[in-house]
């Protein structure tokens, strides 16, 4: 079920982007009469309902936006490098290093946003790490590349564990919601947006080049592609699209595997068209998932990465069956 | 012009795969490169675009040549404007059309941001239809079967139109009017637009009947080239093979070469 009209399809996604925020916007523990809401859009809103839907609701639904972008892109991006449709943003190890140096800045009880750096930094490291042990000699293979990223994100995990036992009980339920991916904190949203925008950029400056990267190393070379060069740009740009979704969220899983598989259903493979599209289904589905993860036992907020792995699976499936 | 090897020495892990290569594919040749499995018969045409590092005793620059200029002298993208390969298998795991898997062809063409317009298009429509694929365009490449993904692979290759056709065994997995159709395609097309081809290929009888000139890569880096009427002779091929090869026919189209297994004992004087 190939969709012919790529352009429609990508300006229905920025309706379902549109309707997601508003729908993230007005849903909550306070109901919203419709008086409020049009009192809103005229200015005469009380300040308790401004600070409520533009300083707490909205910054919340933009970083929600923000990482299941840059996720889904990062997953996109995954997946032409790895040449593998099962490959996901996580696969290289970057958030296991981003969670470890999260949950010690966490151990040593610094603010969110020392927090928030130190996540970033441990995502750097783990991809500096991955990069030069899997380049040597020149050869910079696939299996190669997946087998340290592999081992080191093991070894992450086995450190995560780690801390888990030893840290105090009290901390252990935030370690856990942080790593299950956690919108509920206040974050810098610039940074984010920063990297969604050059990452965007970048990767469509080179979307043609991954369509054919997909057809393996020898015929993208003797289409005049550096593979070399195109491999590292592309292992770089999803990194750092994972590093900078993980330090806005935490670990969110499901996303960056699904979103591209299921747009690819729909859309077929030219990343010029699967790239946007990626990134705002992966934003909006990860708004409509925090709105929810913040409502359905409310005062009780649950960790997004249960409602996209809830939202998505269904979808996934639904989509699959009806593809075949 | 020309695609000239010189002094080429090649190995691949400590195999040598061919000394002292001194070859020249012209344009309107079309060269068939035959050797048993493992040989080193697809490395050297990685090696002819520059995919496969040539050993460095001698001076690399030199050993392989196209149009008097190292090929290492080409950007990647020039070098793809002027030669292709149509690899012997692609392993591609995710959903495309026939069409857009044949316009990867026009990459090397294109700006970095143009999309593909109607006349790129036009030109990978014009594969198709020459490959036998007209109808399938639109088709999903994950339900075409062994022959149809060959001929698409074909397709993408006849829409990047190079001067020089690499071909990594065009025809396996393709019924026997299909390997006729697609030979004598490739061979009318190199005769009449001065391109050049240069093909691996099993079949000693489809190589005496398409192929102009020879390449016989045999073990430890010995090899032999020149027309086909000279070098493809049941005694070579039966050095190639370690086997005893049998002629029947002299002409075009009637020569047939088959191997005599001991136990048979029966063969054609």
């Amino acid at each position: 079920m190939l969709i012919n009209n790529k352009f429609l399809f990508l300006t229905c996604l920025i309706l379902l982007v549109l309707i997601s925020f508003v729908f993230s916007l007005l849903t909550g523990s306070s109901k919203l009469s419709s008086n409020d809401i049009i009192s809103l859009f005229n200015g005469t809103a009380s300040p308790l309902l401004q600070t409520l839907i533009f300083e707490l609701r909205l910054p919340r639904a933009l970083a929600a936006f923000a990482a299941g972008a840059l996720l889904s892109l990062a997953g996109v991006l995954m997946q032409v490098l790895l040449r593998n449709p099962l490959a996901d943003p996580y696969v290289l190890g970057v958030s296991g290093g981003s969670a470890l140096a999260a949950l010690l800045a966490m151990l040593m009880g610094v603010n969110s946003l020392l927090m928030t750096g130190s996540a970033f930094i441990g995502a750097l490291i783990s991809i500096l790490l991955v990069f030069v042990f899997s380049h040597q000699s020149g050869s910079w293979t696939v299996s190669r590349l997946l087998l340290t990223g592999i081992i080191l994100a093991s070894g992450w995990g086995a450190m995560i564990s780690f801390i888990l036992v030893i840290a105090p009980a009290e901390q252990v339920h935030g370690m856990l919601f942080w790593l299950m991916g956690d919108l509920s904190y206040d974050r810098p949203l610039l940074p984010a947006y920063l990297i969604l925008l050059c990452g965007l950029i970048f990767s469509m400056l080179i979307s043609r080049q991954l369509n054919i990267m997909l057809w393996g190393d020898l015929q993208a070379g003797s289409l005049g592609i550096q593979i070399k060069n195109l491999r590292l740009k592309i292992f770089f740009l999803s990194s750092l699209m994972t590093a900078g979704a993980i330090t806005l969220a935490g670990s969110i899983g499901f996303v960056g595997l699904v979103i591209p598989h299921l747009v690819r259903l729909v859309l077929g493979t030219d990343h010029r068209y699967l790239l946007p599209a990626s990134a705002l289904t992966g934003g909006a589905l990860l708004i409509i998932a925090d709105t929810l993860a913040r409502t359905i036992l409310s005062p009780q907020q649950l960790p997004v990465g249960i409602l996209t792995a809830l939202i998505g699976v269904p979808l996934f499936l639904y989509l699959l069956k009806k593809s075949t | 012009m020309s695609l000239q090897c010189r002094h080429l020495r090649l190995s691949i892990a400590d195999k040598v795969i061919c000394k002292d290569l001194k070859i020249s594919f012209n344009p309107g040749e079309f060269w068939g490169i035959m050797g048993i499995n493992g040989v080193g018969k697809t490395t050297l045409l990685k090696s002819l675009i520059g995919l496969h590092e040539v050993d460095t005793e001698n001076d690399k620059n030199m050993c392989i040549q196209l149009n008097n200029q190292s090929i290492y002298s080409y950007k990647r993208l020039e070098l793809a404007q002027k030669t292709g390969i149509m690899l012997q298998e692609y392993e591609y795991n995710f959903p495309s059309t026939v069409l857009e898997a044949t316009l990867i062809g026009r990459h090397p063409f294109l700006n970095q941001w143009q999309i593909e317009d109607t006349h790129d298009e036009q030109l990978a429509l014009q594969a198709l239809k020459r490959a036998g694929l007209e109808k399938l365009s639109q088709r999903a490449l994950s339900t075409l079967s062994g022959g149809e993904k060959r001929r698409v692979n074909l397709a993408t290759l006849l829409t990047q139109n190079p001067d020089y056709y690499l071909l990594d065994e065009p025809v396996n997995h393709l019924d026997l009017k299909a390997q006729m159709d697609i030979l004598t395609l490739l061979s009318n097309q190199f005769k009449n637009s001065g391109q050049c081809g240069i093909m691996v290929i099993h079949d000693p009888n489809l190589a005496w009947r398409f192929c102009d000139h020879i390449l016989l890569l045999f073990n430890k880096g010995e090899w032999l080239a020149g027309d086909t009427q000279q070098i493809l002779t049941k005694d070579n091929l039966s050095r190639l093979y370690d086997c005893k090869i049998q002629q029947a026919g002299n002409g075009k189209n009637d020569t047939f070469f088959s191997p005599v297994l001991e136990s048979e004992g029966i063969g054609v004087k």
